[in-house]
């Protein structure tokens, strides 16, 4: 069965101007690929970034030619009135400062996780309802490449009725030298319920929920392990099983985040009653097994030599994507640009409040395994 | 004084630390958290500090009391983001601590990476040359040291002329000793053999102690009781008889006995190489391909291009003189590396496995390595 529409018309009736004016909270990494789109959309002005760290926002808006700098949040809504704000700090500040640019009258793009439980969803999601104003999160591997090839091939119907997600994540997050391994000043991640897993959970259960379409869960088995030991990590190493049902059909999920194994990869794989898909988001490929017109004993050779093609072009668009400096966040400007496409032209959000209590109430149903 | 040395337990940390205590001077040294202090750690007169400047938290207690600091910290490998955070943000924090602690004497550590290497290939690199005004296609450690000036300059200004702010901006070559000896003003490591870029060109080296006793004597200006005179605002240090790249090359094949074997492509054919790969990048592709920094035009001059260089303003301002020659520098370097391998257990013969090359991660660009 293919997924359901998830996307709503947007029904707010905030300000809708074209360009809307953004601003930026918080100038680390994810800053530039946001920055990155609001600099070169016709649909969208940046008007500021706001840090703590004054270099580090006068950086930014140099770099992306944002007017005005700010260090202060309250300040910055108080004299840019943005009609948007993105919110890019540490998932603690989370719900204070989209509480903060709600009460401004500023929608708001929140970077994942918009909040650490389903309550503070709830209240957060309240606030934006209560003010006609659109609070979105940035679940923006949905709209990566792969992703949308795995979502074509199921609405075809060529994988039947889907019954099986598996989502794996590989990464060597234990990195002395990587931002979540380096023991002097601890990642803020470090102090989520998950720890840092929780820095990649909204990706994992957001893709799931792509393919699967809306999910009633039955029950869920997570097995969370600290495997490298030591104080730094929470867990480094997550094996879940999600059973749950769609309208029609039951429907497991498999989720697998692990930092010890090689090489790097977010795989996601699908199962259907037809046939069944693969692909990479960090080293794209895709692969199908699905029935072929040309009978039962060809059809698996068939697959075999579609696949093999197509790692073979795989391979090559993958090294010209290196040189042509393309990464893993082309989903993101996607969302973005869909987002902003809702605010100014009354077209679907591309995620909605029902999708984000779907990944929170999936979070918080794996993370009730984390407390036992 | 009392001098604080952020960094204190790197490369060129360790021997700040024991040239200021040569001086005479009390040590703060501030080392991150979980790094070992090394050498530094039972030294007479030395105190040591735990902190990651990029955090901050509790720095201007640390700093109270202090009558200057020696700014060696920052980040040499990783992506942008993280030499950002390293050497960017740490400095931001450290120049703010300064000033709510009181502290007004500052050496800043910077790097012959920050000059503009488009110029005329012979021409004279000194502290009047213009730095780079668009590193865009330098490297991240280039980048973010240009960034970590612009903070140096700005807490002077921020001092108003009137004040007893002091900061000094001290700009190494590239900076020599164990550990550093094939670095990237020769070329590359490249599998078991160096791949050399160039033969001619003067290379402007440092070595380690003699960087140490400049930076010292850098604090020391305008000190309580020294002959007051004017602090010029960046100052340059190499030491003195420059090698060309296949003098330095023909000291370390005589004096190191690790010396790995070469491949040598001469500087013109790198050169037009890399010109010829940007051409067809900007023509063919819009400029947005990537290519390794060897064949960066900005960065390949950066490394390579034939220049002079001075350091009569240092030894005018400083009195300061290299206290080791370029051949002693390496003996010393060779030996100091003989020694800490037997000490480590390693053994060190000649051929690839006991080469001195630098880090793989290091920064690539003219670097002061600090």
């Amino acid at each position: 069965m293919a997924p359901s529409s998830r996307s709503a018309p947007l029904t707010s009736g905030g300000i809708r101007r074209s360009p809307l004016r953004a601003a930026v909270v918080g100038a680390g990494g994810i800053s530039t690929q946001h920055l990155g789109y609001l600099s070169t959309s016709a649909l969208v002005e940046p008007v500021a970034v706001c840090d703590l760290s004054a270099v580090s926002a006068r950086y930014a808006a140099a770099e992306f030619g944002v007017p005005r700098c700010y260090g202060d949040v309250a300040e910055m809504l108080e004299t840019e009135r943005p009609d948007v704000v993105h919110v890019l700090t540490p998932p603690q500040s989370h719900r204070d400062l989209v509480l903060m640019s709600l009460g401004a009258g500023a929608h708001v793009i929140c970077e994942k996780p918009v909040a650490l439980s389903g309550a503070v969803l709830e209240e957060l999601l309240d606030a934006a309802a209560a003010s006609d104003l659109v609070l979105t999160e940035s679940q923006n591997y949905r709209f990566n490449e792969p992703v949308r090839f795995l979502r074509a091939a199921i609405e075809r119907g060529d994988l039947g009725e889907v019954r099986d997600v598996e989502v794996a994540i590989t990464l060597p997050v234990r990195d002395p030298a990587g931002r979540f391994g380096d023991p002097n000043l601890p990642s803020p991640i470090h102090a989520l319920p998950a720890g840092v897993i929780h820095d990649f959970i909204t990706h994992m259960t957001s893709v799931v929920l792509e393919l699967t379409g809306p999910l009633v869960i039955d029950r869920v088995l997570a097995a969370w392990s600290n495997h490298g030991g030591g104080e730094l990590f929470r867990y480094d190493d997550l094996d879940a099983v999600v059973v749950a049902h769609t309208d029609s059909a039951p429907v497991h999920a498999r989720l697998r985040f692990d930092a010890a194994t090689a090489p790097d990869r977010f795989r996601v794989r699908v199962r259907g009653t037809l046939g069944s898909g693969e692909v990479d988001l960090f080293h794209p490929f895709h692969e199908l097994d699905v029935a072929r017109p040309v009978g039962r004993q060809l059809t698996p050779i068939v697959n075999h030599l579609s696949n093999g093609l197509g790692r073979a072009r795989s391979g090559v668009t993958n090294l010209a994507g290196k040189v042509m400096q393309r990464d893993a966040y082309e989903g993101l400007a996607i969302f973005l640009d869909r987002t902003y496409r809702a605010l100014t032209g009354g077209e679907p959000l591309p995620v909605t409040t029902a999708d984000l209590r779907a990944v929170s109430a999936m979070v918080d149903q794996l993370l009730a395994g984390a407390s036992r | 004084m009392k001098l604080v040395v952020t960094g204190a337990n790197g490369f060129v940390g360790r021997h700040v630390v024991a040239a200021a205590r040569d001086r005479g001077h009390e040590v703060l040294a501030l080392v991150r958290p979980s790094s070992p202090a090394g050498p530094i750690e039972d030294a007479v007169g030395v105190s040591i500090g735990r902190i990651d400047l990029r955090g901050g938290e509790g720095l201007v207690e640390l700093l109270r009391g202090a009558d200057g600091v020696i700014h060696l910290a920052a980040a040499k490998s990783g992506d942008f983001q993280a030499q950002f955070a390293g050497t960017v943000v740490a400095t931001e924090r450290l120049l703010d601590a300064m000033t709510r602690a009181g502290v007004e004497r500052l050496v800043g550590v910077s790097s012959f990476s920050v000059y503009d290497y488009r110029r005329a290939e012979g021409s004279l690199i000194d502290e009047a040359t213009p730095i780079d005004a668009n590193p865009a296609g330098r490297d991240e450690y280039a980048r973010t040291k240009l960034l970590q000036e612009t903070l140096y300059r700005d807490h002077r200004s921020a001092g108003g002329g009137d004040s007893d702010r002091t900061v000094v901006i001290v700009r190494p070559g590239m900076i020599f000793g164990p550990d550093n000896l094939w670095h990237a003003l020769i070329g590359a490591p490249m599998g078991g053999r160096f791949l050399r870029i160039g033969r001619s060109a003067i290379v402007p080296l440092t070595h380690v102690e003699n960087v140490a006793d400049a930076l010292v004597l850098a604090a020391e200006l305008n000190a309580p009781g020294a002959v007051l005179q004017e602090v010029p605002d960046v100052i340059n240090i190499v030491d003195d008889d420059l090698p060309t790249q296949d003098g330095y090359v023909s000291l370390l094949r005589r004096l190191d006995p690790t010396s790995p074997p070469t491949v040598t492509v001469p500087w013109p054919i790198a050169r037009g190489v890399a010109a010829g790969l940007a051409a067809a990048n900007r023509r063919l592709l819009g400029g947005g391909a990537k290519f390794p920094g060897i064949v960066v035009p900005d960065r390949l001059d950066a490394r390579f291009k034939p220049f002079t260089y001075s350091n009569d303003l240092a030894k005018v301002t400083l009195g300061w003189t290299p206290r080791w020659s370029i051949a002693e520098g390496i003996e010393r370097s060779v030996a100091a590396s003989s020694a800490s391998s037997a000490s480590r257990g390693l053994r060190t013969p000649s051929g690839s496995a006991g080469v001195r090359c630098p880090d793989p991660d290091a920064p690539t660009d003219r670097s002061g390595r600090d």
